[in-house]
C-alpha cells in the first residue's frame, strides 16, 4: 500500500466499492451514505490509534469561534480577512504521536553572583570646580558550574500528518490531555479521521528535538545565582514512548482576496483554540511607512524654518 | 487493585489510561485484533434499532441519527477519587465542646474577659476531610546557592544530587479546611489506626459529613509530585547545600517508588456566637489538645496593656534620670 496512493474500499453495507486515500481511516459510502469505518488488513504501516480525544463542539461554533479571530485581526494584516468567507469547514480527526521519556542532562554554565562595591568617582559641580564622590555600584562575579539534571518529559505531542506541518498543529496547542480516551472506531466514526503519512521513525525525531527544548527550557529554571550565561546542555532521553492520537481539529479554508489562495486556519477541536498564518498587509505597511516618513521630513522641514539664523 | 505505572512507579488506577505523572500509556488489556483479509468499510450499528451511528460532538459519544440512542462509555474520563482508609472519632462531639470552652479560656490576656462563659457554640460538625498520604523514594538533582565557597560576592553555586526518602507525607484535599489548617492537624493523627473506609464512612456521627476529594485523579498525581518536589527542595536546603546560608533551592527528582493512599481524617468544625459575631474554630477528630481556631480580641484590654507599657517605660525613664542625676 503506497501511502501516499489511492485504495479501492468494499461498503460493507451496501457492497459498492468505492475509492479512497490509503491513509482514510473514516469513509462515507456515496451509494448508501452510511458513515463508517475503513477496516484494512493488518499490515506493518497500519497501526491502530491508541486514544483519542473527542470534538466537544459543532461545526457552526467552530466558525464562528473563526469569525471572532478574523474581527481581531491587527491593522496591518491582510483587511479582507476579517470579512471573508468561510470555505470548507470540516472536523478532522488528525494523527498525531503522544511521547513521553526520561529526560537525563549534564549541563554546565556560568553562575552569576552580585555582590556591590563602593566605588569613587569625580564629577565638576555647576561652579567649576571638581570633586570626589562615592558610590555603591553591583557587579556581578561569574562562577562556572556542571552538574547533572534528571526529569520526566510528559505530554510531547507532534503531528503524524504530511498534509499539517508540526508548527500549525502547535499553534492550536495544548490539548487537554485529560479528556483522553482509548480509542475505539465508534468515537471517530461520521468524521475524518486518517492514518499517519509520517513513519514512525520521523515523528520520533520530531518529538526528540521538542522534549531536548523543553528540557533546555527548564534548565535555565533549574540555574541558581542572579543571572547565568552560556548555558550547554546534553541530554540523553530514556524510556521512551510513542503513541498514536487521533486530535480533534477543525480545518478551513478562507477567502480573504480574489487573487490569492485559500488561507487555511485550523480550531482546536477541544478548546476552541483558533490559528492561521494571515499574510502581512503589504499595501497597508507601505502607506504607513510613508506617513511615517513624511511625518519625519515635516518636523526637520519644521525644525529648520523655524531655526533662528 | 492498583497497580504501577513501569517507568515512574506512580499508582495507577484500573480506568487509568496514561501516567499522570510521567505520561507513559497503560497498555490495554485484551488485544482487540480484528483485521479483515481486505480493506472495507464497516459501520457502528445502533444497538436500539440498527441503523449506521456517527460520533456527535453535542453529547460528546456516539448517536443514533434515526432514534436518538447515546452509547455512553461506562467510563468516567477523569473521576473523583474517593476515600480508601479512615480513622475513627475518639473525641466525642461532648468533649469537643468542653475542649472548645476550655480553649476559649485561655486565649490570652487580650481576649474579653468573658469570652468563655458568654460565647455561645452555634453549630457544631463532625467532618471527615480528605488528605492523600504517600511515602516515597526519590532520586533528587539539586541546585542552590550558599556562602560555602564564596569569593567577592556573598554567595556561591552548589549543585549535587541524593537520594531522599519520604513516609507518611499529608496533602490535603480538602477544600474546607485552609491549607494550614490541615498542615497543623496533621501530627496529630494515628495512622497506624487507619480502617477500611466504607464500614467507619456509613456509620457517620449524626449531621457529620464527609468532604469530598476536591481535585480530579490526574490534577491529584500532579499535585503530589509537587508537594514532594517542594518537600525535597527544604530537604535539600536543611541538610544537603554545604555552608550555613542558602538561596534559590531548584529541584528536579526522578522516583524510585511511590504509594498512594486515600484518606478521611476526623475534626470537628464549629462555629461559635459572641457579641452577635460568628467565630469558627477546628477540634481534633483524635488529639483534643488541638484546638485551631479564631477568638475575639478585646479592645480595652489591648487599650490597657498599650497604657500600662507606656506607664512602665515613663516610670523606667524617671527613675533612671532619677539615679543618674
Ligand atoms: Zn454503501
Ligand atoms: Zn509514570
Ligand atoms: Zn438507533
Amino acid at each position: 500500500m503506497d501511502p501516499a496512493g489511492s485504495a479501492h474500499v468494499e461498503c460493507g453495507r451496501c457492497g459498492a466499492s468505492m475509492q479512497l486515500p490509503s491513509t482514510a481511516r473514516t469513509a462515507v459510502c456515496p451509494y448508501c451514505a452510511a458513515p463508517a469505518i475503513v477496516e484494512r488488513p493488518r499490515s506493518a504501516a497500519s497501526v491502530d490509534p491508541a486514544f483519542t480525544m473527542g470534538f466537544v463542539f459543532e461545526a457552526s461554533r467552530a466558525s464562528e469561534l473563526v469569525h471572532r479571530w478574523a474581527r481581531a485581526q491587527g491593522f496591518f494584516r491582510e483587511p479582507g480577512v476579517r470579512l471573508a468567507k468561510v470555505e470548507d469547514l470540516r472536523g478532522v480527526y488528525l494523527p498525531a504521536y503522544l511521547y513521553s521519556a526520561v529526560a537525563r542532562s549534564r549541563y554546565s554554565a556560568l553562575i552569576g553572583e552580585d555582590y556591590t562595591e563602593t566605588e569613587t568617582y569625580t564629577t565638576t559641580d555647576a561652579q567649576g570646580k571638581t570633586e570626589t564622590r562615592t558610590r555603591t555600584v553591583t557587579r556581578t562575579e561569574h562562577r562556572p558550574l556542571h552538574g547533572e539534571h534528571a526529569a520526566y518529559v510528559a505530554d510531547v505531542l507532534v503531528t503524524a500528518s504530511r498534509a499539517l506541518g508540526n508548527a500549525e498543529l502547535e499553534a492550536v496547542e495544548p490539548f487537554d490531555l485529560r479528556a483522553i480516551r482509548r480509542y475505539d472506531p465508534s468515537l471517530v466514526v461520521g468524521w475524518i479521521a486518517e492514518d499517519p503519512s509520517m513513519t514512525a521513525a520521523e515523528c520520533y525525531e520530531l518529538a526528540r528535538r521538542e522534549a531536548v527544548e523543553k528540557v533546555g527550557a527548564s534548565l535555565h529554571g533549574f540555574m541558581p545565582g542572579d543571572s547565568h550565561r552560556d548555558l550547554v546542555h546534553q541530554t540523553w532521553l530514556e524510556q521512551e514512548s510513542l503513541d498514536l492520537v487521533l486530535v480533534p481539529v477543525w480545518v478551513l479554508a478562507l477567502r480573504y482576496r480574489e487573487d490569492r489562495g485559500l488561507l487555511r486556519v485550523l480550531v482546536n477541536g477541544q478548546t476552541g483554540r483558533v490559528a492561521g498564518a494571515v499574510p502581512w498587509s503589504r499595501l497597508r505597511i507601505a502607506l504607513a511607512v510613508a506617513a511615517a516618513l513624511l511625518a519625519v521630513a515635516a518636523v526637520v522641514a519644521a525644525v529648520i524654518l523655524l531655526e533662528p539664523a | 487493585m492498583a497497580t504501577a505505572c513501569g517507568r515512574c512507579q506512580g499508582a495507577l488506577d484500573p480506568e487509568d489510561l496514561r501516567c499522570a505523572l510521567c505520561g507513559l500509556a497503560v497498555p490495554e488489556g485484551e488485544g482487540s485484533a480484528r483485521a479483515p483479509d481486505a480493506a472495507r468499510a464497516e459501520i457502528v450499528r445502533c444497538v436500539t434499532c440498527g441503523a449506521a451511528m456517527a460520533y456527535d460532538a453535542r453529547v460528546q459519544a456516539p448517536a443514533c441519527a434515526f432514534c436518538g440512542s447515546v452509547t455512553r462509555s461506562e467510563r468516567i474520563d477523569d473521576p473523583m477519587e474517593q476515600a480508601s482508609h479512615a480513622l475513627a472519632f475518639t473525641v466525642g462531639p461532648e468533649r469537643a465542646r468542653e475542649v472548645l470552652r476550655a480553649w476559649l479560656s485561655g486565649r490570652g490576656i487580650f481576649a474579653p474577659a468573658d469570652l468563655a462563659t458568654n460565647a455561645t457554640v452555634d453549630h457544631l460538625r463532625p467532618l471527615w476531610w480528605p488528605a492523600w498520604i504517600f511515602s516515597a523514594l526519590a532520586d533528587v538533582w539539586w541546585t542552590a546557592d550558599s556562602d560555602h565557597g564564596a569569593h567577592r560576592s556573598a554567595w556561591a553555586p552548589q549543585n549535587g544530587r541524593a537520594a531522599m526518602r519520604f513516609e507518611h507525607l499529608l496533602v490535603s484535599a480538602s477544600r474546607g479546611l485552609s491549607y494550614e489548617e490541615c498542615a497543623r492537624l496533621a501530627p496529630g493523627y494515628d495512622l497506624q489506626r487507619a480502617a477500611p473506609a466504607e464500614g467507619l464512612l456509613s456509620a457517620t456521627p449524626a449531621g457529620g459529613v464527609v468532604e469530598r476529594f476536591d481535585v480530579q485523579r490526574s490534577a491529584a498525581r500532579r499535585r503530589i509530585l509537587d508537594a514532594l518536589t517542594s518537600m525535597a527542595g527544604a530537604e535539600v536546603g536543611s541538610r544537603y547545600v554545604p555552608g550555613s546560608r542558602v538561596r534559590n533551592v531548584r529541584v528536579s527528582l526522578l522516583l524510585q517508588s511511590l504509594t498512594t493512599r486515600r484518606f478521611a481524617l476526623p475534626a470537628y468544625v464549629l462555629a461559635y456566637r459572641y457579641e452577635g459575631r460568628l467565630y469558627r474554630a477546628v477540634v481534633h477528630g483524635q488529639d483534643e489538645r488541638m484546638v485551631l481556631g479564631e477568638s475575639p480580641t478585646s479592645v480595652w484590654r489591648v487599650l490597657g496593656v498599650v497604657a500600662a507599657v507606656l506607664l512602665a517605660v515613663v516610670l523606667i525613664a524617671w527613675i533612671l534620670s532619677l539615679a543618674s542625676g
